[in-house]
């Protein structure tokens, strides 16, 4: 899942710039999408959705019982199979179902497609994995799952639709929040990112969440570089793809400041979470996807 | 020499190098440690962080100045430091500059030059009287020094060349000194070899002052050859240092001089302090008849250099002849008496002629054999310079195709002639004393070698310059005659002992020696008469002259226009001043005077001796050299300790 750069355009040539880049995005995404839905496939397994239903009689697929036909029920509900065995005529009902939907982001920041070792995932690759997983868990659960900006719809297509959304939001602008829009009532969201910058855009944006009664999940993918901090001597430290840059003559004599840093960081992101209902976790890319994946399905299950 | 209080400088230039300590010190001082870059996302979390430790930017100025300390010591220790050091000075007062000039001077004659004049300039500096003595045995011979403002001297001292001869002191040092003051400092650059008369000259200077001595810093060595059968090159050293290889030089087949071999010295012997080594001459005769010169390698000496003349040669003989006839009976034929005669000195090869001649002898013995007359390969191999030795003998003399045979010097007369046996009146014929310009000039022959029978020439009027030996009677013995580059020469009498005790005597053997020497040798550029020690026997030419001199330091010229020959008895005493070493030719001989010879150190008793090339004092070069390397050492690891330092704090992230 690397070597998914936008093409360079040229500015004169904006037709066939688009086109080049749109092809290019194609054909990363192509390659990329194979991989992606296996590996979240193979990560989704592991994980068993348990019974769902609301224990009571409503919309749904699902048998929940026979009832006597009452005045008021119409032709059409009668279950004649049933009813021929008796004298009354019953009516089939079927347990209710929740139709909850969840939206998946994950964040654009440049950031996302760093990796502290050329053998781990980047953080935007284990992103995505997780996200494509735990929408293959919902959709097995029978939820309505989509990514920011797309309709929420259930289905094992729907899992199709949102791998080529997440590939090609690689492309897209590089956001770190879902766009306010996507703040629909009765919704739970999923937002992953590594939320290193400035804490308060999340927290206000989960608080206006919180004001719309949408719950979810916001986890911290980091990469154990991030997480450790093993730098020593002197060091140009650079952001990624930005102009920041720090300079330090000893960056072993930096962690521990560096680690009470992210520590505050991943607190304040906490207390926003917190705040608005929401859980906050966060995920180590050296570590195996399945445990973030449990954490966010029993988020959202919970 | 450059005194700065108690400390005195050999190079004082080199302290020079002493201003680039503070520039040094800038840019060691001033190059910040490397700054790796990494690309990290959390560098925003970094930004505004201030070091709380920061490494120093600089090198430690403990680390800077052992360095410095370190790099001072290693210019200063250059400079050549002395404590409290002895200036060359001469005490004030007239000066006598006696400068050892023979070949034994030649390695170290730039610094004895150096010396010399810097001596005259001192004087000439303190306007005392001044003379000068340059010791090669061609001035101050006879005559008083004239002692003379000193910078008169130093054009004569600059023009003065080591000579191709021993160093050579005055006879008489108070014939020298008659007219000097009565007291005066001397100044002596010798060459460090004792040579007559040193001692003797040393005592008189002495007596009348302080004598000031500076041996040669160079070793002498030399080269000389000891003839004999076998001769050897022994090469002398003043040096125990392991000896230089000796280098042999020749025309290459294509005829341009070069190193033809280098000869590795044995471990020489030490006697005396002069460390003395035999080297066989051990080269192919191929090889080694083509050396001109032997010269020691790396020294330029006339001591150190051999010309080489015909005694290095050695000839490839080949003895023609049936050796059938005469099985069983050694001592009758005539073949016996030549293989002993030349086995010892030449490379011998034996066998029909038609077998010996593809070998490419330089000289074949034909023993009384009548050869048919038609002898092409023969003829041509003389003319292409080879000697073809023949006997008479018993078969010759009775041939009756003697008339036929092309390959001989005179017409013979067939028969022969019998003397002194019962059928004939005369007795047994001595030699005839030799002609002084042949070939055996210098051999006396012995009254007990008689001549019995020999074959008789006709009478030709070419008969007297053709003939090179003769009877008591005047009758022809050897008869020579030169075909092309090549030469033939005729025994009239037999090679074994039936004819006469020439075979039996050492005459044979020296005859027989002096023509294959003289043999020109096959498509060779010279003809090289044979050559042996001059002025040893009477009866010889008067006077040699030069074809080529060595000059001081070995290198070959021609010889200078107005060299006079030189009077044979002078030549047996080796070079001298107007007998320079070189090679001489006297008729047809040619005889290489070498300069080399025996060596002993000299002695200086009660004289001061002056080191040379260092002043004296206590030396602190070599402490401030290792203070220096031992300073870069813990600089080394004092380095390795700081870098390991900073690496231990962490593992450095990828």
């Amino acid at each position: 899942m690397k070597g998914t750069r936008p093409v360079p355009t040229r500015p004169g040539d904006p037709a066939a710039g688009a086109s080049a880049r749109l092809r290019a995005q194609a054909e990363a995404a192509a390659a990329a999408l194979p991989a992606l839905m296996l590996s979240a496939e193979r990560l989704a397994a592991a994980l068993q959705p348990g019974a769902h239903g609301l224990r009571r009689a409503g919309q749904g697929e699902d048998f929940w019982q026979y009832r006597a036909a009452a005045p008021g029920d119409s032709m059409r509900q009668i279950d004649w199979r049933r009813s021929a065995r008796s004298d009354a005529t019953f009516v089939r009902e079927r347990e209710l179902h929740t139709a909850q939907s969840a939206i998946l982001w994950v964040a654009g920041t440049p950031g996302m497609d760093w990796t502290g070792d050329p053998s781990r995932p980047t953080k935007r690759a284990r992103a995505e994995l997780l996200a494509l997983a735990l929408a293959l868990v919902l959709l097995r659960g029978g939820e309505k799952v989509g990514t920011s900006g797309a309709v929420p719809q259930a289905g094992r297509a729907q899992a199709d639709r949102i791998a080529h959304d997440l590939l090609d939001r690689r492309a897209g602008e590089a956001l770190e929040l879902p766009p306010a829009a996507d703040l629909r009532p009765l919704r739970r969201m999923v937002l992953i990112g590594d939320f290193l910058t400035d804490p308060a855009p999340v927290a206000a944006y989960l608080s206006a969440a919180a004001a719309q009664g949408i719950g979810g999940a916001v986890l911290q993918v980091l990469d154990p570089v991030e997480e450790g901090f093993p730098f020593s001597g002197a060091v140009r430290f650079r952001g990624v793809g930005g102009a920041l840059r720090h300079d330090t003559r000893n960056a072993g004599a930096l962690r521990e400041l560096y680690l009470a840093r992210l520590d505050a960081q991943r607190q304040a992101l906490d207390r926003a979470a917190t705040a608005a209902g929401w859980r906050f976790g966060t995920h180590d890319t050296g570590l195996p996807p399945g445990q973030a994946l449990m954490w966010l399905h029993g988020v959202l299950a919970g | 020499m450059l005194t700065l209080g108690p400390l005195g400088f050999a190079a004082p230039w080199v302290l020079a190098a002493l201003i680039a300590l503070p520039v040094l010190w800038l840019l060691l001082r001033a190059v910040p440690p490397a700054m790796r870059e990494v690309t990290f996302p959390g560098t925003v979390l970094l930004v505004g962080l201030a070091d709380p430790a920061p490494i120093a930017r600089r090198t430690p100025w403990w680390l800077l100045a052992l360095r410095l300390v370190a790099i001072a010591a290693l210019v200063v220790g250059l400079a050549g430091p002395a404590w409290r050091p002895v200036a060359d000075e001469t005490p004030p007062g007239p000066l006598l500059v006696v400068v050892d000039a023979g070949w034994s001077a030649a390695p170290g004659w730039e610094a004895a030059r150096a010396r010399a004049l810097a001596a005259l300039d001192q004087a000439a500096a303190g306007a005392h009287p001044a003379a000068l003595l340059i010791a090669d045995g061609r001035t101050g011979q006879g005559a008083a020094l004239p002692f003379q403002p000193a910078a008169r001297h130093a054009a004569r001292l600059r023009g003065a060349e080591p000579q191709p001869w021993a160093t050579r002191y005055p006879a008489d040092p108070a014939t020298v000194l008659d007219g000097a003051p009565d007291r005066f400092a001397t100044l002596w650059i010798s060459d460090g070899v004792e040579h007559p008369g040193g001692p003797g000259l040393l005592a008189a200077l002495a007596a009348r002052g302080p004598v000031t001595v500076v041996p040669q810093a160079a070793p002498v060595r030399s080269l000389e050859l000891q003839p004999g059968r076998e001769p050897v090159l022994v090469l002398r050293s003043t040096a125990p240092a392991p000896l230089p290889a000796i280098q042999a030089i020749g025309p290459d087949p294509q005829g341009t001089p070069r190193t033809l071999a280098r000869l590795t010295p044995p471990d020489p012997a030490v006697t005396n302090g002069i460390a003395e080594a035999t080297l066989p001459i051990d080269l192919p005769s191929e090889l080694r008849n083509r050396v001109t010169r032997f010269a020691v390698e790396g020294d330029a000496s006339a001591g150190a250099v051999v010309l080489a003349d015909d005694r290095i040669r050695r000839r490839k003989v080949a003895i023609a002849g049936d050796t059938r006839s005469t099985e069983g009976q050694a001592l009758l034929s005539p073949l016996h008496y030549l293989r002993q005669a030349l086995a010892p000195r030449a490379d011998l090869v034996e066998g029909t002629l038609a077998e010996v001649l593809p070998a490419a002898p330089d000289v074949i013995v034909i023993a009384d054999q009548p050869l048919d007359p038609d002898q092409p390969a023969l003829s041509e191999w003389i003319d292409r310079g080879g000697v073809l030795i023949r006997f008479a003998g018993p078969r010759m003399a009775a041939s009756d195709m003697l008339d036929l045979d092309p390959l001989l010097p005179v017409r013979l007369r067939p028969g022969g002639r019998d003397i002194g046996g019962a059928l004939s009146w005369g007795d047994p014929r001595e030699i005839a004393p030799f002609a002084a310009d042949g070939p055996f000039a210098g051999l006396a022959p012995p009254a007990d070698v008689t001549v019995r029978a020999q074959l008789m020439a006709e009478p030709d009027p070419d008969l007297a310059a053709r003939t090179i030996a003769r009877l008591s009677d005047g009758t022809p013995l050897v008869t020579r005659d030169a075909i092309g580059r090549g030469q033939l020469v005729l025994f009239h009498t037999a090679a074994n002992a039936e004819w006469s005790s020439l075979p039996l005597s050492g005459l044979f053997l020296a005859m027989l020696e002096r023509l294959i020497q003289g043999a020109p040798g096959l498509d060779a550029a010279t003809g090289a008469p044979a050559p042996d020690v001059p002025g040893a026997q009477a009866g010889e030419q008067p006077f040699w002259s030069a074809e080529t001199v060595l000059d001081g330091f070995g290198r070959a010229a021609p010889p200078a226009d107005d060299l006079p020959p030189v009077a044979a008895a002078d030549m047996g005493a080796g070079p001298a001043p107007g007998v320079p070493a070189g090679v001489y030719v006297a008729g047809e001989q040619r005889f290489a005077l070498n300069a080399g010879g025996p060596l002993a150190p000299a002695a200086w008793p009660g004289a001061v001796v002056e080191q040379p090339g260092r002043p004296r004092g206590t030396e602190l070069r070599g402490w401030l050299l290792a203070v220096a390397a031992a300073l870069l050492a813990a600089d080394a690891v004092a380095s390795a300790m700081i870098a390991g330092g900073r690496r231990g704090r962490g593992v450095v992230a990828a």
